[in-house]
């Protein structure tokens, strides 16, 4: 039946482990999970610990796993194992991080060579839709010429009946710019050029892939005629400067055809390239998923026992570590137990040493919680954690009715 | 504004103002600075900084770290945190908002013109830049010739407008000009922001004149220390000083006849002020140099903007305790990165 009190009651030891033993002990008491750790290093930075470097492998470690959970994405989905894998032994590190290395570096070729390949895709594409649509542009102003070009407005617009503006009158430079920037694009254009210029735009119909962060963006076709170098210079420039990006673009109707004959080949054959590419990422992807959630778990169960090992006070000239812990005394069988099988799983022959330590300390706060009551534990330490064996009231009240105890 | 500022000021800046006094609290301390200059090698400092309010701001940097990748990374730390407050602002914290990042929007425009004069790639430059002070017609920049194209063309939209009056001229723009356009904008800068505050009124302008003030001053001096030797005329420097501190105007006409720094120092001592934060400046090599003095007197104003409660100046305060902690954090980095320890202790402290 429950207790008159509220909280387990705890006791102060000092354990006493062979160096060698040391870490798989504690892998054991970690997964039993009733023991507390008293950082003996208080004193010592964080970066002059005994095992700083250990952690910072267990960190890099991290930093590649969670490169590849990026990748994974949603695109696919680690499997989580059955349960979770046992803790893994110091010399399973090594082997993990030339595991992990291996599949960083190739996974990170693979981006690389497809980045490229959508690139020249999305360039490619760009160029497509204008050549199309610097079809339409030439098109409509030759059948504007006629009655448009009346009064003798010379100078500017001077189209002819053939669409192009090839006699030395006018340059055009033809480009593709992002649909936020159009605005302070065409703004900045009319002011710089001092308004001698005629630019026409339209938008791109499809929605393009942006190669490196894999979003969705929108572009607009944009052609700007001028007179003049100058004027052609500064245009360049501000095209830079929004990062638009300007395509050749023949004027000759016939160039222009066999200029999209040729992208559209291209394209093409760029397509199965990239589709095999993806599928060979994939494949890697699968092959990390796989396994993906048990690396993890196995990293994270190794750095929190090297963050525990830094606690401990390692006294190098008799060999061994020294740990204080608060644990129930309830469970006091369990630990040993515990204890031995970590001294036999390294396969040291000194048996950790429990000694019973008094301190005016207060002990921590344990409430058993199984999975169900766990939930109620925390919404009552949400409010405020009880003190160290506090009265239980309802029991009290129970005494005072009945004489039951 | 109306007086009283507690009546008013939390039902629009309550919020921003708790966050930014949370942030405060988060800024290293002595003990910080006193672990951080024990640190052998910069992955030491990587591992004392996880356990500040850092936390694992480098943690997806791969080997080798460099101090310039601690920067970049705290800056963009900086920017997250100020572009939330900006974001979550009403008027008129918004403007005072603009105001602020108009400093860094000069710095990076004249970075981008000298960039353009040695005719380096444009994305080199912009990589340099403030992002504090980015706006979308920078990349722009460069294709000005003269100040007044680059003011009709490219900088007539954006907040720097109205400072460009008294910089309109048909120069070209070249490298001793550049300097010039800097510090005339600056000026113009700094009087628009203190009128802005004074005419706030209220705590604000309790706290942010002084500090614009001293601010006017330190600049007066520091145009005063880089003109000696140079081709200024006395009256150009008399132009360049901003007008909206205590040396105006007797000790501006002072200072622009100034010669060397015994008779700039003679100036100062005129206020009482600034006669102390003279005196303490050592000669030559050992013992601080005129900037570190300036810049304790900085970190001191702005801690003490704290002390009081509803007023903007908390914002302004903590963006520039945050940059001298930046600052601090690299020059110690450098120090251990270049095992040149000697130097190391010569941070400002700041709590």
């Amino acid at each position: 039946m429950a207790s008159v009190f509220r909280s387990e009651e705890m006791c102060l030891s000092q354990l006493f482990l062979q160096v060698e033993a040391a870490y798989c002990c504690v892998a054991e008491l970690g997964e039993l999970g009733l023991v507390q750790f008293k950082d003996l290093n208080v004193n010592v930075n964080s970066f002059q610990r005994k095992f700083v470097n250990e952690v910072r492998r267990c960190e890099s470690l991290e930093r590649i796993l969670r490169f590849l959970e990026d990748e994974m994405q949603n695109e696919i989905v680690p499997q989580l194992p059955e349960r979770p894998p046992p803790t893994p032994l110091p010399r399973e590190m090594i082997m993990l991080e030339t595991l992990l290395e291996k599949l960083e570096e190739e996974l990170q070729e693979a981006n690389q060579n497809q980045q490229a390949l959508k690139k020249s895709f999305l360039e490619l594409t760009e160029l497509k839709h204008l050549l199309k649509k610097t079809q339409d542009f030439f098109e409509t102003e030759t059948n504007l010429a006629d009655d448009f070009f009346m009064e003798d407005t010379s100078g500017l617009l001077e189209l002819r009946a053939t669409p192009a503006c090839v006699t030395g009158k006018l340059g055009f430079t033809a480009g593709v710019i992002n649909r936020e920037r159009m605005a302070s694009f065409e703004r900045l254009l009319w002011r710089v050029c001092r308004g001698n210029i005629y630019l026409k735009f339209s938008e791109v119909d499809t929605i393009l892939e942006d190669p490196v962060t894999k979003e969705e963006i929108k572009k607009n076709i944009f052609i700007i005629f001028y007179q003049g170098e100058q004027l052609r210079q500064k245009i360049k420039r501000i095209c830079e400067g929004f990062r638009a990006t300007i395509y050749p673009c023949p004027e000759p109707v016939g160039e222009r055809r066999e200029m999209l004959a040729g992208v559209n080949a291209k394209l093409e054959d760029l397509i199965t390239v990239i589709t095999q590419t993806e599928s060979h990422r994939q494949r890697l992807l699968q092959e990390a998923a796989a396994n993906w959630h048990s690396w993890a778990v196995k990293v994270q169960k190794m750095k929190a026992i090297y963050h525990i090992l830094n606690m401990c006070n390692i006294d190098v000239t008799q060999q061994c570590a020294i740990a204080e812990i608060w644990f129930p005394v309830a469970d006091t069988g369990r630990i040993k137990r515990a204890l031995e099988q970590g001294m036999e799983l390294s396969g040291s022959s000194m048996v950790p040493i429990l000694t019973a330590v008094q301190s005016k300390a207060a002990p921590p706060t344990f409430n058993r919680t199984n999975k169900f009551t766990a939930g109620f534990q925390n919404i009552v330490d949400a409010y405020g954690v009880g003190s160290y064996r506090e009265m239980n009231p309802g029991k009290g009240s129970d005494a005072l009715n009945n004489g039951e105890a | 504004m109306l007086e009283g500022a507690e009546f008013y000021f939390n039902v629009d800046h309550g919020y921003l103002e708790g966050l930014v006094r949370g942030c405060k609290a988060s800024l290293l301390t002595q003990q910080d600075y006193l672990n951080l200059v024990q640190c052998e090698t910069l992955e030491d400092v990587k591992i004392h900084l996880q356990t500040t309010d850092y936390g694992n701001f480098l943690a997806n940097q791969t080997n080798p770290l460099t101090v310039s990748k601690i920067d970049t990374e705290m800056r963009k730390k900086l920017c997250r945190e100020f572009e939330y407050f900006r974001n979550h602002s009403l008027e008129p914290l918004s403007t005072f908002f603009t105001y602020m990042t108009c400093s860094y929007m000069i710095d990076n425009v004249i970075l981008l013109m000298n960039g353009a004069l040695q005719k380096k790639p444009v994305k080199e430059i912009l990589a340099k830049c403030h992002p504090l002070g980015r706006f979308t017609e920078m990349e722009a920049v460069n294709i000005a010739e003269t100040p007044s194209d680059l003011f009709k063309a490219v900088l007539v939209e954006t907040p720097l407008a109205p400072f460009f009056q008294d910089c309109m001229s048909e120069n070209t723009l070249d490298e001793l000009n550049i300097e010039l356009l800097r510090n005339k904008l600056y000026k113009s800068y700094l009087e628009a922001f203190y009128k802005f505050c004074k005419n706030h009124g209220d705590v604000t302008a309790e706290i942010m004149c002084p500090i614009l003030e001293f601010e006017a001053d330190r600049r007066a001096f520091i145009i005063t220390l880089n003109s000696f030797g140079t081709e200024l005329s006395k009256d150009d420097r008399e132009t360049l000083y901003p007008t909206c501190g205590k040396l105006y105007p007797e000790g501006l006409r002072l200072l622009a006849q100034a010669e060397d720094f015994d008779q700039m120092r003679r100036v100062a001592d005129h206020y009482g002020v600034y006669k102390p934060l003279f005196e303490a400046v050592g000669d030559g090599s050992g013992g601080k140099t005129l900037e570190d003095v300036f810049y304790e007197r900085e970190v001191q104003m702005n801690v003490l903007a704290f002390n009081r409660q509803f007023h903007y100046g908390v914002f302004y305060a903590y963006t520039k305790l945050k940059e001298q902690e930046m600052r601090n954090i690299v020059w110690i980095a450098e120090c251990i990165s270049q095992r040149h320890r000697t130097k190391i202790n010569s941070y400002i402290p700041i709590l």
